[in-house]
């Protein structure tokens, strides 16, 4: 982060607000799927179709149609945004008598209710890949990170370029015999080769960074703690990890993420639907429902709530780590 | 760099090894032996099960014959081309946040820009598609209020591409011909915030001195970012176009989820990784599946080795 004044970065010529006004357009493009996604999760179909940008106004229309054999049916819908603050217009000639009134039942909570429903479980399942999945690949990374950064053994230089080489090689033509090795291990349609699959896969990224980073560490801090008798797990547990909290952080919240996104890899992994994770319930439900589109957009909602609440409490982290993890590669 | 060590001491140290052999037997169990089982299996009849019968390089044979996977390099040629378009309204929202001259303005327009990773990428997937459906879809509905639509109509009218009628919804991911539109419409505004955010970092290290000199000059924008902007973020660009290029040969979650596991109508969207996956776990020819996987491996370990050799990315 520059501490340099921004003065003389932009001209002094020139203006700032347009600058301004083209960032936000931008921004507010990139936000409009979001705010479709919970304004729409509070619609059922019909309302939406009335009235697809706005959230609906807290007012319901009740009308009373009087049909050509004199039978009256009475119908409720969503007032317009244009019916909010004036008279309710009729929907249609046919419409005898149109009935305004406060009315918050036309949030749909009942979206949530049933989107919480149906991906509840596979959120779950998420969360537990993902935490487990994390720790591990973190540990054993820190672990491996450590071998590397520490001493030059006998052989290093052989395992540091089979990881590195597979940071080139291309891991497109792998999931075909991963599907079948998984077979054979009797791990398919398990939680846990999904876990395990994602540690072996996040190995060579983290290592290499944090290997990187551990050099960097004063090389004192370890002679002093060999010194005092400290093994190695010790120094780990009390010189890098409490040196590298912040890279750890960020890596953990780029391990999570991914993990939370992963759909290829379940969707070929997993048959049960007590299983499902994330990524292959929704893909389920995208095929399976006659599309309620304010349900789908709830249950949208809630698989972003967890990244959510680890977005407001890493806030920070995740600003400030992407940009400075970037620079130093 | 990592103290050297004698042999020695080397010895001594031998648990050392006990922190490198977890990770190396899980690389060497699930990426290194799926990577030699693939090249093994790309030579066989091999329907997924215990019976495999060698059939030398036929698989290859019949790949090199194969329309669909040669289509399929076409369609993915050209998405490389438009998601490299697609670089550029990263590395602009980039330079106008940087030059943005209030740090409190700048640092709420990155946590803006990180807003939307929230949610999940295969929800935003699935938004997007929501997007794209003819009737609900919302894509269709601002085509129609802002009157775009009547002019593509008739625009179809004078070119007779026969896409856009007057009466019918559009159909963005039905009609073969809209799909690769389709896809290069997909995600805009095409702002990558991790892109955005790396391009920031790299932007950040311009001295002031370098800007009050080109003021003196008497600099203009453009210039100011072709001869100092540009120069300073270019490791970064070079890095996301080499990632993104690979990333998009051996991509296709995207296909798969918007498209189907066939591409689409008329597999218009079909890309090299979807057949392989198509091969694979949809008609079970787990041998053909293999040699496609070599196939498209073979190509992205040479553009791999082009762009070492050409593209230097310096650390």
């Amino acid at each position: 982060m520059s501490t340099a004044p921004k003065d003389f970065v932009g001209s002094h010529k020139q203006k700032d607000w347009p600058k301004h006004l083209i960032i936000c357009a931008f921004i507010i493009i990139e936000l409009f799927p979001l705010y479709m996604m919970f304004q729409v999760s509070f619609k059922d179909n019909a309302s939406f179709l009335r009235n697809p940008w706005l959230p609906s106004p807290p007012f319901s229309v009740v009308e009373t149609r009087l049909a050509v054999d004199g039978t009256e049916t009475v119908k409720t819908r969503v007032a317009d945004w244009s019916e909010a603050f004036g008279s309710a217009n009729p929907s249609d000639p046919a419409v005898k008598s149109a009935e305004k009134s406060f009315d918050l039942s036309v949030y749909k909570a009942k979206n949530w209710n049933f989107g919480l429903k149906l991906i509840g479980p596979y959120i779950a399942n998420t969360v537990f890949v993902a935490v487990t999945g994390t720790f591990f690949t973190l540990t054993l990374a820190i672990l491996g990170a450590y071998f590397f950064a520490r001493y030059k053994m006998p052989l290093s230089g052989v395992f540091w370029s089979a990881f590195i080489v597979l940071m080139l090689m291309p891991g497109v033509a792998n999931i075909v015999p991963l599907f079948s090795l998984l077979k054979d291990m009797s791990l398919l349609n398990t939680l846990w080769a999904l876990i395990i699959v994602g540690v072996a896969g996040g190995q060579v990224f983290n290592i290499f960074v944090l290997r990187n980073f551990i050099e960097d560490l004063p090389k004192d801090l370890f002679e002093a703690a060999e010194m005092d008798g400290a093994s190695h797990l010790a120094q780990i547990r009390n010189v890098v990890i409490p040196m590298s909290g912040s890279i750890i952080g960020t890596l953990a919240i780029l391990a999570f993420l991914g993990k939370w996104n992963d759909f290829l890899l379940p969707l070929i992994i997993l048959r049960d639907k007590e299983l499902f994770t994330l990524g292959v319930g929704l893909i389920y439900l995208d095929g399976e429902y006659v599309k309620q589109w304010g349900q789908m957009m709830a249950a949208y909602f809630i698989a972003s709530i967890p990244l959510i609440v680890i977005f407001l409490f890493c806030m920070r982290l995740f600003v400030r780590g992407l940009s400075a993890g970037a620079v130093k590669g | 760099m990592a103290f050297p060590i004698s042999r020695q001491k080397a010895l001594r140290e031998w648990k050392l090894y006990f922190l490198i052999v977890p990770s190396l037997l899980l690389v060497c169990t699930f990426s290194y032996f799926p990577a030699a089982s693939a090249i093994y299996h790309s030579f066989f009849d091999w329907a997924g099960g215990e019976t495999k019968q060698l059939i030398g390089l036929d698989n290859f044979k019949r790949a090199f014959g194969d329309q669909v996977l040669w289509g399929s390099f076409k369609t993915v040629s050209i998405l490389i081309v438009f998601n490299l378009f697609k670089m550029i309204p990263s590395i602009a929202m980039a330079v106008m946040i940087h030059r943005v001259k209030s740090d409190r303005w700048q640092y709420f327009y990155r946590v803006m820009l990180v807003v939307p990773m929230i949610v999940p990428s295969l929800v935003t997937l699935f938004i997007w598609k929501f997007f794209f459906d003819p009737n609900m879809g919302v894509l269709n509905k601002i085509l129609d209020f802002t009157g775009i639509k009547s002019l593509l109509v008739s625009l179809d009218q004078v070119f007779g591409w026969g896409l856009f009628f007057e009466n019918a919804p559009i159909g963005w991911l039905s009609q073969p011909d809209l799909i690769l539109p389709s896809l290069f419409i997909w995600g805009f505004p095409w702002i990558g915030a991790v892109g955005v955010l790396i391009y920031l970092a790299g932007l950040q290290s311009i001295g002031q001195e370098i800007y009050e000199a080109a003021e003196l000059d008497g600099v203009g924008p453009f210039k100011k970012f072709l001869y100092i902007e540009l120069p300073l973020i270019l490791t970064q660009v070079r890095l996301s176009l080499v990632l993104l290029v690979i990333g998009t040969l051996q991509g296709y979650g995207l296909q798969l989820l918007l498209l189907g596991e066939a591409g689409g109508a008329g597999g218009r969207g079909m890309v090299p990784g979807l057949w392989m996956y198509n091969k694979a776990f949809v008609a079970g020819e787990f041998g053909y599946a293999c040699a496609v996987g070599m196939i498209l491996f073979v190509f992205i370990l040479m553009l791999t080795f082009l762009n070492n050799k050409y593209v230097r990315v310096d650390k």
